[in-house]
């Protein structure tokens, strides 16, 4: 029945999401039973890059928590570029043209060079030292 | 080489100061003086080509405004006014110049002075060369604003700027009247030339004014002012009168004239006696073809011309200021020009014009001499005997006085065919003869100007000797370091005194057959109207011209046309009229036809007034004891008072218009216009502002939102706007 | 066409970004006393920029990368003042940033790749690129008013632009969405096609979304509120190029945009134009009457510019090549006209500080005649006095209003323009009539006198230098819209 075909195709993901909350809630039960207990009040309270959680939003923090925050974000978005990129330029079951190839790689290498400038800039200026 | 008459002046003027600056006064008294000659020298080149060689031409030198049918042009138009006008003008002003540097040699801004005399040269010349009625204008406000700087030479003294303004302001009323009658002109024949114009009213022309449906013979035609439907002709020259009337100072526009003499004296002799005030006169003969055509506007300016002469003559018996005197003196003889145009005589109003010119020159020039030698006084009170001193502007006076007195002898002229006498003799006879004839003939108010003139004789000739015995004659009263050290004048003054005493003497009989005499239609050719073309004989061939235009369609019923209304009538009536009053208007050619009285009653007034002057001022230890008119009398006061016109004025425009003023600047400008306009608007920006900026409150939200509401706005006018 | 080809006429953008990419690694890499000579470098990234747009193939006419881009008369017009527009803003920030402590290599390189995203942006042809344009330069912007991080005002005026900046770009990126959305395209010429009486409403709610975010870039009422804040709070010298060159790269795509994306030929003319005249009135009247009431001359310049703006739209309300031709002209002369007002107010310097208020203009006439007389000729062309350009840039706006019958909105902008030469005649009166303020410090530099100085010898014989050429530029340059 084309329905269920079509329901089927969506099985992975509902495999995916069982195994995903099996594992959450595995790693929230695992420790209470496990782990020792002996809370003290940094322990308990939420953590939030290094704030207190209910605070008066005027105050001094350091910037370098979200230098370090945004390096990430971009070197993450980096990987979420590059993943596809790979999988699908080089796969040869899709038998991209081979000229086409050749230019998303080195379009790829481009981005890839204006992020490195980006960075050896970051790093020069020493955003990278934690003072 | 025509057009640097006219130019020559205004180099002059423009080079005074910079070289009054640069190099020295002196250097800028000699280069006006130069240009003002050379202008003079042409002047008189040309006179002798265009009035005696009848060489008469306008050269058009570019077009100055031309818009639709609108066109001036800047032109030198040649003719015999003309001529006669530059050669008067440039020759009183050369000697006025030279004067100058004698009188005003103390004076620091002496470049200045020559610069505002040369630009008044020049706008004079401008307005008599003119060939339309816009350069006219131009240099009738040329001579307007000149003699406004040099009312207020003396900037430091106040009276000097009040006269001044007053002047001004004056005029500004009869340029008015002259402004709407150019305008009127334009109205009705469309076009501002002299020769288009004037070529209209000769041929009885049939004219469209602007926006009329039909046009009609400019002799019918009338058109609508002031709700009143009025004859064509009569308005403009009425209106184009008034123009006259302010620069001349005739009655009722009069007041400026005596303030004037607040200038320093030359200019009083240049501007207010020979040359600027004579416009007013020069305008109304050039006019003259619609004046003939005008009855109304003709009786008008006699009337005006004779009250004037009148009442200028009355007022100036009185007159204590020696400037003043003379004043009036000149304002009495503009009344007798404008009274002789009035009753057709043009050739004799422009006669009195051309000799009143030397004759009052000399008397200013004189004046300023005396003025100068007892160190600026100009109280005939606190002179006398001041002929010790100067003997020489003593004799040039006493020329001076038996000219505008009119000193001559009437008998010989059986002899001579000409009056043999002064200048003002031979003009001012002519003039009284005319009104006397013009009065035969039935013009209205010829009679009233005639009896005018005689009294005004009889009055002219008083104060005139009044003002010699109290000037020249008698003990001194002036203050003793005065009369000790009095100021001699310099040969740069005297000269030009001798040169204008000729002219006061001889200029009448010499210009006498060609003004007014039997060769005045062939020497005046086409440029004015003259009554008694008829009869001069075939030597006119201007006269033929006319009569050739003229030579009309006419109908029977043509002869009822009131004989000064159509054009073809002055010829015809001048035939008519030649038989019936050769004999009146005797002079011209077979000798005096006039009863006698009225040939030697010029001459009695004038000894009348003489031998009053003579018996009050001469007899008797004290000259300034109460005669006829005693102090604190009603009649004293009243000639005292100038019959109160100032005062008049005071009360009737004066006092209402600055009230009127008033209110129009607290409540009218203050409170409606600056409350509502200026002050109102700019208020309602600063509320508008407040309210704006108020938005601008800094909070990043605010601004938010703002743009959230403005998009909104945006869409829902749109959608609005869309769903139209 | 082929992507080689695409790229050699891409030539100048991407000069531009290895050009910023390079002066960023140099001036990290080499000694501070050296960053100057990043200036230096920038600015001669940008002239090899403006030789290649207006000498090289990016100056023939060619539809690029799949219509994403465009090269055409529009755009190097476009290109071309924006660049010199550029250079002058880092040449006027040369001696300020070293007193200021502000000299940093940042700043040049920063205002190179604003200029990359304003030279991207103007040759935009599709709605992906014209945004990717708007963001490259915004962020630029964003963190060059916040340039003098140490001052409270500075970060202040950066934050405000940010988030009201970030909040007009999602309504640009709604509208976009939108027009997407009922005509299926992203390019210009795709959505003037699918254009038609079906899905005219929901294009018009995404045009007018559109709309909004662009007229937040030219600082057009209601979306002006960020102009004065930030024209205050950024260092001058970024104030200068916020006014001069992202003005005018903005007011080029509005132009653009609805010309090309939005033409008459589809009824979507009326619709555009009448927001258009709404925005354009606004902005002059709240230009008009906000400026009155201002004490800082640089606030001053930011309600002037606002009211500027007005005019501008004034021309692209009406919609025709003349109107289009009219906006260059006025822009670019508007250019001319802020950079040496911002130039004259660098001047404006005492051993204390810079001076900002107004009142310290007092008598300037005598302290300081040749600034004194520079600063009124400005002011006079701001107001749009004749004989200066500014009036011959409201002369064009007004006539191409006036062809395209939009009376309303020219009466507006007369009564408008009557209001603001109030307070530049203003300022005019307390140069030349108040008693001397303390006399400026005269170390202003040769970089900024010199623009001074050239500004205003163009606004005042400008009828004669530039005015023909210009005119015949614009024109050309507004023909190849259409």
């Amino acid at each position: 029945m084309a329905g269920s075909d079509f329901l089927l195709e969506y099985l992975p993901i509902l495999i995916f999401m069982g195994l995903a909350a099996i594992i959450g809630i595995a790693f929230l039960v695992l420790p209470t039973l496990l782990a020792p207990s002996n809370p003290d009040q940094e322990k308990v309270s939420t953590y939030e890059c290094g704030f207190e959680a209910f605070d008066d939003a005027r105050m001094k923090f350091d910037v370098q928590f979200y230098i370090v925050a945004i390096l990430f974000i971009i070197v993450d978005l980096d990987v979420a570029f590059l993943f596809p990129w790979a999988v699908a330029l080089f796969n040869p079951e899709l038998g991209m043209d081979r000229d086409f190839q050749i230019f998303a790689f080195w379009s790829m290498f481009v981005f890839l060079a204006v992020f490195f400038i980006g960075f050896a800039y970051e790093w020069k200026k020493g955003a990278l030292e934690w003072r | 080489m025509e057009p640097f008459v006219v130019l020559l002046p205004l180099f002059g003027a423009l080079l005074a100061m910079p070289i009054g600056r640069m190099v020295s006064a002196r250097a800028a008294e000699l280069t006006t003086i130069a240009f003002v000659l050379m202008a003079c020298l042409i002047a008189w080149v040309l006179f002798f080509d265009v009035a005696v060689g009848h060489n008469a031409r306008t050269i058009q030198l570019f077009t100055w405004i031309g818009s639709g049918n609108f066109i001036a042009d800047w032109a030198v138009k040649l003719d015999t006014m003309s001529v006669i006008m530059l050669v008067v003008i440039t020759s009183v002003s050369s000697l006025v110049h030279i004067y100058s540097v004698g009188y005003m040699h103390d004076d620091a801004s002496r470049p200045r002075f020559f610069a505002y005399l040369s630009l008044f040269t020049f706008a004079m010349l401008t307005l008599v060369t003119a060939d339309n009625f816009i350069q006219l204008f131009f240099g009738w406000e040329g001579v307007g604003l000149a003699s406004y700087l040099l009312i207020g030479f003396y900037h430091h003294k106040k009276s000097a700027n009040d006269a001044a303004i007053k002047a001004f302001v004056v005029n500004r009323v009869g340029d008015f009247g002259f402004a709407l009658g150019i305008m009127a002109i334009f109205f009705i024949f469309g076009s501002v030339g002299f020769e288009e114009v004037f070529q209209a009213v000769r041929t009885d022309a049939v004219v469209t004014p602007f926006n009329a449906a039909d046009g009609a013979p400019i002799s019918e035609l009338t058109v609508g002012f002031l709700g009143l439907e009025l004859h064509a002709l009569t308005l403009i020259g009425i209106l184009l009168f008034i123009g006259a009337m302010g620069k001349s100072a005739q009655f009722f526009l009069h007041t400026w004239l005596p303030d004037a003499m607040e200038g320093p004296t030359p200019v009083s002799a240049l501007i207010h006696a020979a040359t600027m005030v004579t416009a007013g006169v020069f305008l109304v003969c050039r006019c003259s073809i619609i004046y003939e055509n005008a009855p109304d506007a003709a009786t008008l300016v006699t009337f005006i011309g004779a009250t004037t002469a009148f009442f200028a003559a009355t007022v100036g018996l009185l007159q204590d200021d020696i400037k003043k005197v003379i004043a009036y003196s000149t304002c009495s003889q503009l009344g007798y020009m404008f009274f002789a145009a009035g009753v057709g005589s043009y050739g004799a109003a422009m006669f009195h014009l051309f000799t009143h010119a030397f004759f009052k020159a000399l008397l200013f020039l004189g004046a300023g001499s005396v003025i100068h030698a007892v160190h600026h006084e100009q109280d005939m009170k606190k002179m006398g005997g001041v002929r010790h001193i100067l003997p020489f502007t003593y004799a040039m006076m006493i020329i001076g006085t038996i000219a505008i007195t009119g000193v001559g002898f009437p008998f010989l002229y059986d002899i001579f065919h000409f009056p043999v006498g002064t200048a003002g003799f031979a003009s001012k006879d002519a003039i009284i003869e005319a009104a006397y004839a013009a009065g035969t003939e039935g013009r209205t108010g010829a009679y009233y100007a005639f009896a005018m003139g005689l009294i005004a004789a009889v009055f002219t000739s008083f104060y005139s000797w009044r003002l010699i015995f109290l000037t020249f004659h008698g003990k001194s009263r002036a203050p003793d370091h005065v009369m000790k050290h009095p100021h001699f004048p310099p040969n740069w003054m005297l000269l030009p005194l001798a040169v204008l005493a000729f002219g006061a003497l001889f200029a009448g009989m010499l210009g006498y057959k060609s003004f007014v005499g039997d060769k005045a239609a062939s020497f005046w050719g086409n440029s004015i109207y003259i009554a008694g073309d008829a009869h001069a004989g075939g030597e006119s061939h201007a006269v033929e011209a006319y009569a050739a235009e003229a030579t009309p369609p006419v109908e029977g019923d043509h002869a009822e046309t009131p004989a000064i209304a159509s054009a073809e009538d002055p010829a015809g009536a001048a035939h008519d009229e030649a038989e019936e009053h050769t004999e009146g208007y005797g002079e011209e050619g077979e000798g005096h036809h006039f009863p006698l009285w009225v040939l030697y009653a010029p001459l009695l007034a004038m000894l009348i007034g003489f031998g009053t002057a003579f018996a009050h001022y001469m007899r008797g230890s004290d000259p300034l004891r109460p005669g006829l008119l005693r102090e604190g009398g009603i009649l004293y006061s009243f000639l005292k008072n100038k019959w109160y016109v100032d005062e008049v004025y005071r009360f009737l425009f004066l006092n209402p218009s600055r009230r009127l003023g008033r209110i129009l600047w607290k409540i009218g400008d203050g409170r409606i216009i600056d409350g509502l306009g200026p002050d109102g608007l700019s208020g309602l920006a600063g509320f508008g502002s407040r309210l704006i900026v108020r938005l601008q409150s800094g909070y990043i939200y605010h601004y938010a939102f703002a743009m959230l509401v403005g998009i909104g706005v945006i869409l829902l006018i749109v959608r609005l706007g869309g769903a139209q | 066409m082929q992507l080689g080809d695409n790229i050699s006429f891409a030539f100048p953008e991407i000069w531009l970004a290895i050009s910023a990419m390079a002066l960023l690694m140099i001036g990290v890499f080499i000694d501070s006393k050296y960053h100057r000579f990043i200036s230096f470098g920038a600015i001669f990234s940008i002239f090899v920029a403006l030789f290649l747009v207006n000498f090289g193939t990016a100056s023939e006419n060619a539809s690029l990368f799949n219509g994403a881009f465009v090269t055409d008369g529009f755009g190097q017009f476009s290109k071309s003042v924006i660049y010199v527009a550029a250079i002058f803003a880092i040449i006027l920030s040369d001696r300020f940033m070293e007193r200021e402590r502000l000299a940093r290599f940042e700043y040049p390189v920063l205002i190179l790749l604003s200029v990359l995203g304003m030279s991207l942006m103007v040759a935009s042809t599709d709605l992906i690129s014209v945004y990717m344009g708007i963001e490259l330069q915004s962020l630029a912007l964003y963190i060059l008013a916040t340039f003098n991080r140490d001052s409270r005002r500075s970060t202040e005026a950066g934050l405000k632009y940010f988030v009201l900046g970030a909040l007009s770009s999602g309504l640009m990126l709604y509208g976009m969405s939108l027009i997407y959305g009922f005509t299926g395209a992203t390019t210009f010429e795709a959505i003037a096609a699918g254009a038609d009486e079906a899905n005219r409403i929901g294009l018009i709610f995404g045009m007018v979304f559109l709309i909004s975010g662009l007229s937040f870039k030219v600082s057009a009422a209601p979306f002006h509120m960020w102009t004065p804040d930030v024209y205050e709070g950024s260092p001058t010298p970024v104030t200068a190029f916020f006014a001069a060159a992202p003005k005018f790269a903005a007011m080029a795509i509005f132009a653009r945009v609805l010309v090309e994306a939005f033409p008459a030929a589809t009824d979507a003319l009326s619709d555009w134009q009448q927001v258009i005249v709404l925005v354009s009135i606004l902005s002059m009247v709240v230009g008009a009457f906000s400026a009155i009431a201002q004490k800082n001359i640089k606030r001053l310049m930011a309600y002037s510019s606002i009211g500027h703006m007005g005019y501008a739209l004034m021309g692209l309300a009406a919609g025709t090549s003349q109107g289009i031709s009219s906006v260059l002209v006025y822009m670019t002369i508007y250019l001319i006209m802020t950079i040496g007002t911002f130039a004259c107010i660098l001047m404006m310097r005492r051993p204390e500080g810079m001076a900002e208020n107004i009142s310290d203009l007092s008598g300037l006439s005598q302290t300081r005649p040749g600034l004194a007389i520079m600063f009124s000729a400005l002011m006079f062309s701001l107001a749009g006095i004749p004989i200066f350009l500014g009036f011959f840039a409201k002369l064009y706006v007004f006539m191409a209003a006036v062809n395209a019958g939009l009376f309303v909105l020219v009466v507006v902008g007369a009564l408008s323009s009557v209001i603001a030469t109030y307070y530049y005649l203003r300022v005019v009166k307390i140069i030349w009539m108040d008693e001397p303020a303390p006399e400026f410090e005269r170390d202003a530099g040769p970089g900024v006198k010199g623009v001074a100085i050239l500004s205003t010898v163009l606004i005042v014989a400008g009828i004669v230098v530039i005015m023909p050429f210009l005119n015949i530029a614009a024109e050309a340059a507004a023909a190849t819209l259409f």
